[in-house]
């Protein structure tokens, strides 16, 4: 990330278009769905043949409204429609119905957290301002076929939110940081799917460069239609690099629509459409403004979820998680309310649970279930808990038993284990399989104070007693040998700690 | 002809091929259009919404599926088209 000269700073803006978590497209009561034959999900409003009239999808409106509110946007009182206006066989009508004058979100901001030193630690975090969002129909899909192209307009007039940002990022990992933030925000409240294989979130990327210190932006390019954060990761740090290159050899930029090429690594011009930034907008005749009532905004107020980074801080601060468990649960909201479930069944050992969870379940998870494709590779796609084999006071009292000294930690792994298989619960397992510890406290008195008094222990006795308290633990090793393993460790702890005096 | 816009522009972005004489013929109309219009921007009216103009939710369709028209339908209407898809010029926009 640190690939850009000192003196330059990159200014990066993004264009994401979203499509929304709906039945119906947004202005046409046609289905849509990914993997349809071609033109199987079309009717006569999204073609614009003459005679229909589009009617907004209220559904669409209200996951708008639900963005806005999870970004701390101020809803807008009304908000309308205008047409966009060019020909493009991508395109059924000749314009497109988007918004521009009263988008349905203004403002807001995304808190974004960048990448720690090392996994354990928290990066730093930022806020990235939004500019808006607007409700658009998304356009077909073309492939190119010999000397014709060919059209597939089921993708048309799917509800499609352009979220906007100011140009607040600086670096091709902020611009990361900001898209799995996003992400999931989008997820988390419901408003979209995010599936990057079925091209459910696009994003265009604005840069510019310029002397680190100057208040005025440098010319901008934007590279259009990037469908991965790798994408947008590696496109920022190839145009930033290109830029400084031009700059350096004492050419100008050139305000230019590029494209990507993923497979090659490297940018390219565009053929613009031509006069494409000529799209004579103005409002669409066929929709009426639309006011936005009070009470709906309140209505959805409610289902905004708890943000992922407040839910991560009240982890890290009133439960005392460990950073690490508490980041990989927060990016996956039925995981993290699972955990707090399973929380609220054994309340006093956050942290034991949470590793349980952010670790072993999340492995037999994925493993049992076969990973489906998400827009960042570099995360794995979400798990499904619905087919969880184990219930969260299941998960609960596997700790309880562990923090009780019923069993040891490795013990508790076979049983975890066992419990994903079957579902039984922990302590059915426990007693089945003979493992509950050795608590007899007599016998084991004596083969303590057997360890304590072989002299190949003498030097660690030494050290325990001049202040060293981990010296102590190589004394547990050879008694939990005697006991075969069956020895409980606390029980071992108090003695030692008794007799060592 | 003192004209806020260029004929040759707009007929290229509407891919209409005039004559001269329709050039000339439709840059005064659309003059005439634009003074209707710039008579009512003139206008001393208050910078409100259109009530007339505003609805509700109640005007909102609900997320229901409805019918769609199958590829044939869709195909049919067509010029052309192939396997389902509506065959076009080649439009390209890759790297070329």
């Amino acid at each position: 990330m640190s690939n850009v000269p000192s003196d330059w700073e990159v200014v990066i803006g993004l264009e994401v278009h979203v499509q929304l978590h709906t039945r119906a497209k947004v202005f046409a009561s046609s289905p849509w769905g990914f993997g349809k034959a071609p033109n199987e999900q079309v009717d006569p409003v999204v073609l614009g043949l003459p005679g229909t009239l589009p009617v907004v999808n209220r559904e669409a409106v209200e996951k708008s409204i639900l963005f806005g509110l999870v970004v701390g946007s101020s809803v807008p009182e009304h908000c309308s429609w205008d047409r966009k206006n060019y020909f493009y066989p991508d395109n059924p009508k000749n314009y497109q119905l988007t918004q521009k004058d009263f988008p349905v979100v203004v403002g807001g901001q995304v808190e974004i957290e960048l990448p720690g030193a090392s996994r354990n630690v928290m990066g730093e975090h930022k806020f990235i301002r939004i500019h808006h969002a607007h409700l658009e129909e998304d356009v077909g899909k073309l492939s190119h076929a010999g000397s014709g192209s060919l059209v597939d307009y089921n993708r048309a007039g799917v509800p499609l939110l352009e979220i906007v940002t100011e140009p607040d990022l600086r670096s091709s990992a902020e611009a990361e940081a900001f898209l799995r933030s996003l992400v999931a925000m989008l997820t988390q409240a419901g408003v979209a799917d995010c599936d990057m294989e079925k091209g459910q979130l696009r994003c265009d990327c604005n840069v510019s460069i310029r002397r680190r210190g100057a208040d005025k932006l440098g010319t901008r390019t934007e590279t259009k239609n990037l469908n991965s954060i790798s994408s947008v990761r590696d496109t920022v740090i190839y145009e930033t690099a290109r830029q400084i290159r031009e700059l350096e050899a004492g050419r100008s930029i050139t305000q230019e629509t590029r494209g990507w090429n993923a497979e090659l690594g490297r940018g390219y011009v565009l053929r613009d459409k031509e006069d494409a930034h000529d799209y004579r907008y103005f409002p669409d005749p066929d929709i009426p403004t639309l006011k936005i009532s009070r009470e709906t905004v309140a209505r959805l107020a409610k289902l905004v979820p708890e943000n992922l980074y407040d839910r991560q801080r009240r982890y890290v601060e009133k439960l005392g998680l460990p950073y690490t468990a508490a980041s990989v649960l927060v990016n996956d909201r039925a995981l993290a309310e699972w955990f707090e479930l399973a929380v609220a069944a054994h309340p006093t050992n956050p942290s034991g649970i949470a590793n349980l969870v952010a670790n072993d379940l999340l492995r037999d998870l994925a493993a049992s279930a076969g990973a489906a494709g998400s827009f960042d590779e570099a995360v794995p796609a979400q798990v499904s808990l619905s087919s969880c084999p184990i219930k969260p006071a299941q998960l609960a009292g596997l700790v309880k038993l562990t923090d009780e000294a019923v069993i040891s930690k490795q013990q508790a792994k076979e049983v975890f284990a066992e419990m994903f298989k079957t579902g039984q619960d922990a302590a059915a397992i426990v007693d089945a399989k003979g493992l509950r510890q050795n608590s007899d406290t007599g016998e084991l008195e004596k083969i303590v104070q057997e360890v304590i008094a072989d002299p190949a222990v003498a030097k660690s006795i030494a050290e325990y007693r001049a202040g060293n308290e981990k010296a102590i633990n190589a004394l547990k090793g050879p008694i939990m040998k005697r006991t075969q393993g069956k020895a409980n460790p606390v029980l071992i702890d108090q003695l030692l700690r008794k007799f060592l005096g | 002809m003192a004209e806020g816009f260029d004929i040759d522009h707009l007929a290229k972005l509407a891919r209409l091929s005039l004559t001269a004489e329709e050039k000339a013929l439709y840059s005064s109309q659309l003059n005439q259009i634009l003074g209707h219009f710039q008579a009512l921007a003139d206008a001393d009216l208050p910078a409100t919404i259109d009530d007339a103009r505003v609805v509700n939710e109640d005007a909102l369709r609900s997320d229901e599926p409805g019918l769609v028209l199958g590829a044939e339908a869709v195909t049919r209407i067509a010029p052309a088209s192939r396997d389902g898809q509506i065959s076009v010029p080649r439009v390209v926009d890759d790297e070329s």
